[in-house]
């Protein structure tokens, strides 16, 4: 019994030296930023994956309030996790030359046939894949309908006829009622939409790296902002600094209908929906256009990407548990839906019909309207800081619509100026 | 004896190691970083003292937050000790339940600095909030308290003069050391209280005054929860206090460089600021039985 104990262990150790045994068992660090739901899922799915390629996948998640400050250090210390969940609009900050991650193209493991190519383009910097797209996400309309149906408004479907609507809703309701939100990002983005709508670019022009509009063009879209606010459609930055400046799914007025729509991100229907009092309902519609417009101007993008360190010692193990995470049924079923709808094929097919249907329809909306590709900087924090605070100083009539629009070009291209 | 050295040495080594690695370390290096550019992606370059060029010369932003940072601090400061001492005047007196009292008036200190009380500050300051209905009550119309930038820094101010409690208990004791044969004296005289306060009370509190004034002063300098969580900054940056900006520009824009330059602009300012403080102190301070008094 001895001799054949120790026999069996020789050959096990003569295996593992040949390298033809399992894979080596290696202890991974992940890191990721969400909410509870995100992290109970993820916790599972780690455990999934891990038991399945035989590694131990430590989490490490927070709130998003910091995720970015604890990684830039980290980062700068060399000590970040094997595998990171990395905001897209970050990954210039990180890699500007495509160097600040590992090459994923150059590790074994991850099925990259699951993407598209515009997919793999948008996690690329200077043409190397730094980061996967776990999902993708955009700006969608949403309307509480029953607002409208009480006001005997249909629910706008241009420019055009909200500003039509908002009197006859104020008429019926009250004055206190408001068709529309716009504030800080929602404000920008408001203001690039109506610019995209009309002109059919972006704000940066790829080819240049500069801003692609000219002065004349933005100012059109900040005087539009001012017709909304002028027209009742939307409050004033005064009005809402004098509220304190608080979260449109926090306001009573939201829950009470009074506010009766906004621009928000599709994946988090939920997160506007459901403080909604009974018998509201939250509905996504299809994109509202501008007169004359060349495009819809959707403004979608991958909502985050999983990076793996350059620093890892485990890169084609974590390699593994991404591929695992992302495009195999133990970590499809885990993840479900806490990240949005998979931008992976693979597992998009897998969660059909598994998702809120809401969700789902605000996706279909944003993904089969029409625009151009958005470009990360839009979300560079100089860039939207710079914008922003123009828009404020405008709103305040510190400054002119032309005046702002060049502020926030020149603030803009200065920005862009550092990356080329 | 020497076991009692080694003792000594042992019990002041944790504050000592605490001491270089979290403050000494990362305050010398700062200074050095404010010397370079450095995003924290790639190693610090050095860039001589064009940081502080672009701040003393281009940037707008700059000037804008320290005229409101020390608006901020001049407002907060002599408000702040006044109310506190007036508080610890009344609790001074023999009064029914003096104990609760004093005990309620300190806990807006220990609360005072957390998010959950500058988030309640938000609502109670809100258009439609607390305030704004006692003051319909009262038949005053309302105020746009966080709307309007020359506002907003006033009802940032009023949280911290809120906090006034630690300022307060100083200022207690002091209160409760005066010798009470003075007062029985300048009575005896016919002092009047308003006499007796002005001619004893004060100068002989002179010396926590004058503590009291630095450390909320340096406190003040570095006021961050209140203007990050209620206003952001804002409205038209009237409530940017540096802290915000130099958080800013080293934890969302990564110009580590650019922020421990504004740091030690700010440093520079508290500094000179103490040691005029200090200065004008030899004539206005009194200490028993000091020389000079």
């Amino acid at each position: 019994m001895k001799i054949t104990a120790s026999a069996a262990l020789l050959a096990g150790a003569a295996i593992a030296t040949l390298g033809l045994g399992p894979a080596r068992a290696d202890e991974l660090r992940m890191s990721w930023w969400g909410g509870d739901s995100r992290h109970v899922a993820t916790q599972a799915a780690l455990k999934a994956c891990g038991d399945k390629h035989g590694h131990t996948v430590k989490g490490e998640f927070t709130g998003f309030d910091g995720y970015l400050e604890k990684l830039t250090t980290q980062m700068a210390g060399g000590t970040e996790a094997d595998i990171v969940q990395v905001n897209w609009p970050w990954l210039p900050l990180f890699s500007r030359d495509g160097t600040g991650f590992a090459d994923l193209r150059q590790l074994p493991g991850i099925d990259l046939g699951q993407w598209s190519d515009a997919d793999l383009d948008a996690g690329s910097m200077k043409g190397v894949l730094q980061g996967i797209p776990v999902s993708n996400t955009g700006r969608v309309f949403f309307f509480n309908t029953t607002t409208f149906e009480r006001a005997g408004v249909p629910v706008p479907t241009s420019w055009d006829e909200l500003l039509a609507a908002t009197p006859k809703v104020k008429a019926a309701l009250g004055d206190d009622y408001y068709t529309f939100n716009a504030v800080k990002e929602t404000a920008q983005l408001l203001v690039t939409l109506f610019v995209t709508q009309k002109t059919g670019k972006g704000l940066v022009d790829p080819e240049t790296n500069q801003v692609a509009w000219t002065p004349e063009e933005l100012a059109e879209g900040i005087d539009f902002l001012g017709k909304l606010v002028e027209t009742g459609a939307i409050k004033s930055q005064k009005q809402e600094a004098s509220e304190g400046n608080v979260n449109l799914f926090e306001k009573p007025q939201w829950a009470e209908g009074e506010i009766a729509g906004s621009y928000e991100w599709d994946s988090t229907w939920s997160k506007y929906a459901d403080p909604l009092k009974e018998g509201q309902k939250l509905e996504p519609v299809p994109m509202l256009t501008v007169e004359g417009a060349v495009t819809d101007g959707a403004y979608r993008k991958p909502s985050m990407v999983f990076s793996i360190s350059k620093n890892s010692k485990h890169q084609e193990a974590a390699a593994r548990i991404v591929n695992c995470l992302l495009n195999e049924p133990e970590g499809i079923d885990a993840l479900g839906d806490s990240r949005g709808l998979p931008a992976s094929k693979v597992a998009a097919a897998r969660l059909e019909g598994r998702i809120d249907p809401e969700i789902v329809k605000a996706n279909a909306i944003v993904m089969a309207a029409s625009g151009p590709v958005i470009s990360p900087f839009n979300e560079h924090t100089e860039v939207r800081g710079n914008f922003i605070d123009t828009l404020e100083e405008y709103a305040y009539g510190q400054i002119d619509a032309m005046d702002a629009a060049e502020q926030i070009i020149d603030g803009t291209n200065d920005v862009l100026a550092e990356y080329e | 004896m020497k076991s009692q050295r080694a003792l000594g040495l042992a019990y002041l080594t944790p504050y000592v190691v605490g001491l270089l690695v979290f403050t000494m370390i990362p305050f010398v290096a700062s200074l050095y970083l404010s010397f370079t550019k450095y995003d924290l992606m790639s190693a610090p370059k050095w860039v001589g003292f064009d940081n502080f060029v672009k701040l003393f010369t281009r940037d707008r932003t700059f000037w804008k937050s320290l005229n409101v940072t020390l608006l901020y601090v001049f407002l907060t400061v002599p408000l702040k000790l006044a109310f506190a001492l007036f508080i610890a005047a009344i609790l001074n007196y023999r009064l029914r339940f003096i104990n609760f009292f004093r005990t309620a008036f300190y806990v807006p200190s220990i609360l005072g600095g957390s998010i959950a009380i500058a988030v309640l500050w938000r609502y109670i300051f809100a258009s439609e909030g607390l305030a704004n209905m006692a003051l319909d009550l009262v038949g005053l119309g309302p105020v746009d308290w966080f709307g309007d930038p020359g506002n907003a820094l006033f009802t940032i101010t009023l949280l911290r003069c809120w906090q006034f409690g630690s300022a307060m208990v100083i200022f207690l004791a002091a209160l409760q050391s005066i010798d009470k044969s003075l007062y029985e004296a300048a009575r005896i005289d016919g002092a009047s209280q308003t006499r007796i306060f002005f001619a004893i009370t004060l100068p002989l509190l002179t010396p926590v005054i004058f503590f009291n004034l630095i450390m909320q002063m340096v406190q003040a300098f570095q006021e961050f929860n209140g203007p990050y969580i209620i206003t952001q900054g804002g409205p038209l940056k009237a409530t940017y206090l540096l802290p915000l900006y130099i958080y800013e520009e080293a934890f969302k824009k990564f110009n580590m460089g650019y922020a421990s330059a504004i740091a030690w602009v700010l440093f520079v300012i508290i500094t000179v600021l103490t040691l005029v403080a200090f200065w004008s102190s030899k004539k206005w301070v009194y200490y028993a039985g000091d020389k000079r008094s």
